[in-house]
């Protein structure tokens, strides 16, 4: 089981979260942290969302930019951040 | 104008004609607009049966399907449709009322929440909460459902915003209405693609159903033509390759053709065409072409390393990709070792006794129907048979529920079909078990007159289960006799649809013509063996080359 830190950048839609929180829950990622604030006066949200599996981080990122509120996703693996420190 | 009437005026001004459906409290402001609308407005008689019948509409038409229900039960009967939809790729626009704005939350009176029940069978979804948001929502729907990998979107209006008054009106259609691609069409990708496909001595074209819904039919049987690489298909692919190109294989996966899935465990680069290494067509996914490298063509970055690791992946439009690879070979002994495969493991249609023997039945239905006819299955033996012994010149003229496997489609979906291609023929193969699961669509073939041929491939049994029973759970037929169904044939009388029943095999060609030749809708029952199996069937957990050809 692995861990990544994922920074998505979402259109502050009402469905956005819920449909962020089911492809990754169906993907097979739980999700072990989540923080979210409005940026751009309301009209984008950044979400950190941590998440921890034995599936490729690389595929739930593919899936979820599928989400048409979904802007942009970037990855950090867990073990390269600590080293990175 | 009210927002109902601003919903029909912007789903004409996108050139959607026809919309299936069913009326209720939470959309009754929207059919009223209806009672005046140019739209034509095909009432099923649940909306399950709308849902299909806009898959099958969108399918055979390659346009967008719309369907209507109420909020709801109306709105989660479309559930099992959008499902659909979303597994193969359909685009469907499902616009649901909602109880009004003020009610919303308080679990009034039919109030679901659709929008969360619609999350992980749609592409997308939104709720209109103003009446001036209508356009852009339709609008976006249309063109979200088109783009792209194509899929399911629905639209949910409360009742105050149908008949709230607004000024607003649409745009007009945005950039026509076909399907658009990303374009990711790389140098590099190009390069190697080309290089591994001059370098193998064994390669197989795996094509699937992304072809023909990017319109890159063409493409593709010129890209086969120069290259002559053998071809296999999936069940959405049939149509796509030339059902008598030379080195044509067949399907493959677990009822395919022998000769197509001994090639593709052995050959050497499998290139993948629009198609996603489902389970159905892998077998056990370890053994899957494992001597091969993989050249993965799609339109879904999301589908590339889902399943299998691939070597290129050349993401975007198979209409510009494919003719960028396409390359000659040198594979003239790989060439004739598949020509050979097909011609020693080709289908035999002799068989014993009177009984007739539904895979000949559907071959020379194959032989006299017109080549533009479309055929729709319901899902089982019967859709198993129907892709293995019949040919279509396109894939848009065979529409079976892939991904989800969803009984109940083939009727109302050859209602959509038909609706959307009103002079081609379309027939319905279903089997006794499907049949029953949408039946009360026959009210709508009688309502419209709609001239859908029904053939029901009769063994009074849930087939493919009984089968599976058969052979990996001891004969144990748990709830698979259906031996107490109604008379097919009566049944259809009741809705003034003609029909017969045929029991022997020398009534077959006479009974086939006279159905192909009726002028309106006819349901023809063909009574099978109980115990006919479908084969090759390659068991669950096992490699594609372990096809089994009879009870052990």
């Amino acid at each position: 089981m692995q861990q990544h830190n994922l920074t998505i950048t979402a259109k502050h839609q009402p469905v956005v979260l819920e449909r962020l929180l089911q492809v990754t829950r169906y993907r097979g990622f739980n999700v072990v942290g989540m923080t979210m604030f409005p940026v751009s006066e309301l009209e984008q949200l950044t979400i950190e969302l941590s998440v921890v599996s034995d599936k490729s981080v690389d595929n739930l990122k593919n899936q979820l930019l599928k989400i048409i509120d979904i802007e942009q996703i970037k990855v950090e693996d867990q073990a390269l951040q600590k080293f990175m420190a | 104008m009210t927002g109902a009437e601003l919903t029909l005026q912007i789903l004409q001004q996108h050139g959607v004609d026809s919309v299936f459906g069913y009326p209720g409290g939470a959309i009754m402001p929207l059919y009223d607009a209806i009672y005046d609308s140019p739209i034509k407005h095909f009432l099923c008689r649940h909306e399950q049966g709308a849902a299909f019948a806009a898959v099958g509409y969108a399918r055979a038409s390659k346009k967008v399907g719309v369907c209507l229900a109420t909020s709801g039960p109306g709105a989660t009967n479309l559930i099992t449709g959008l499902a659909d939809a979303m597994s193969d790729s359909v685009p469907v626009v499902a616009i649901t009322g909602q109880v009004p704005t003020v009610a919303m939350g308080s679990d009034a009176f039919q109030e679901v929440d659709i929008i969360g029940l619609s999350l992980a069978v749609t592409k997308h979804c939104v709720q209109v909460t103003n009446v001036e948001d209508i356009p852009t929502a339709i609008e976006e729907a249309i063109s979200i459902a088109l783009s792209g990998r194509m899929g399911p979107v629905l639209i949910d209006i409360p009742k105050d915003i149908q008949v709230a008054e607004t000024q607003v009106g649409g745009k007009g259609p945005m950039n026509g209405n076909g399907p658009t691609a990303v374009d990711c069409h790389h140098d590099l990708a190009i390069e190697q693609a080309k290089t591994l496909i001059s370098q193998a001595k064994k390669p197989v074209l795996y094509v699937g159903g992304g072809v023909g819904m990017a319109d890159a039919v063409s493409e593709l049987r010129e890209f086969s033509q120069l290259s002559k690489i053998p071809s296999v298909s999936t069940l959405k692919g049939l149509g796509t390759v030339a059902a008598d190109d030379e080195y044509y294989l067949g399907m493959l996966g677990m009822h395919g053709t022998k000769a197509a899935n001994y090639a593709v465990q052995q050959c050497d680069l499998l290139i993948a065409v629009g198609a996603r290494f489902d389970d159905r067509v892998t077998g056990k996914l370890k053994e899957f072409a494992s001597n091969a490298k993989v050249i993965h063509f799609d339109i879904d970055q999301a589908e590339v390393n889902k399943r299998r690791l691939v070597d290129v992946a050349l993401l975007g439009d198979l209409k510009v990709n494919l003719p960028a690879t396409a390359v000659t070979t040198d594979i003239a002994p790989w060439q004739q070792y598949c020509r050979r495969m097909i011609i020693d493991f080709a289908w035999q249609y002799d068989h014993p006794g009177e009984k007739i023997f539904a895979p000949a039945l559907l071959n020379k239905l194959s032989q006299l129907m017109p080549d533009t006819t479309v055929v729709t299955t319901d899902v089982g033996q019967h859709q198993m048979w129907t892709a293995q012994h019949m040919a279509f010149a396109q894939p848009e003229n065979f529409l079976s529920s892939g991904g989800q496997g969803a009984m109940g489609f083939g009727l109302p979906a050859a209602i959509g079909a038909q609706v959307s291609r009103p002079n081609d023929t379309v027939i319905a193969v279903s089997g006794d078990g499907s049949f029953m699961m949408n039946v009360q669509e026959l009210a709508t073939l009688k309502r419209y007159g709609i001239p859908v041929k029904i053939v029901l491939i009769d063994n009074a049994r849930l087939g493919m289960v009984r089968q599976w029973q058969q052979i990996f759970f001891e004969e144990r037929y748990s709830e698979t006799d259906l031996s107490d169904n109604p008379d097919f044939v009566m049944l259809a009388q009741a809705f003034d649809i003609k029909g017969q029943v045929i029991t022997t095999k020398q009534q077959v060609d006479a009974a086939l013509k006279e159905m192909l030749a009726h002028d309106g809708p006819y349901l023809l029952q063909v009574r099978i063996d109980e115990l006919d199996n479908v084969w090759p069937l390659v068991p669950p957990n096992a490699a594609n080359e372990a096809m089994l050809e009879s009870v052990k």
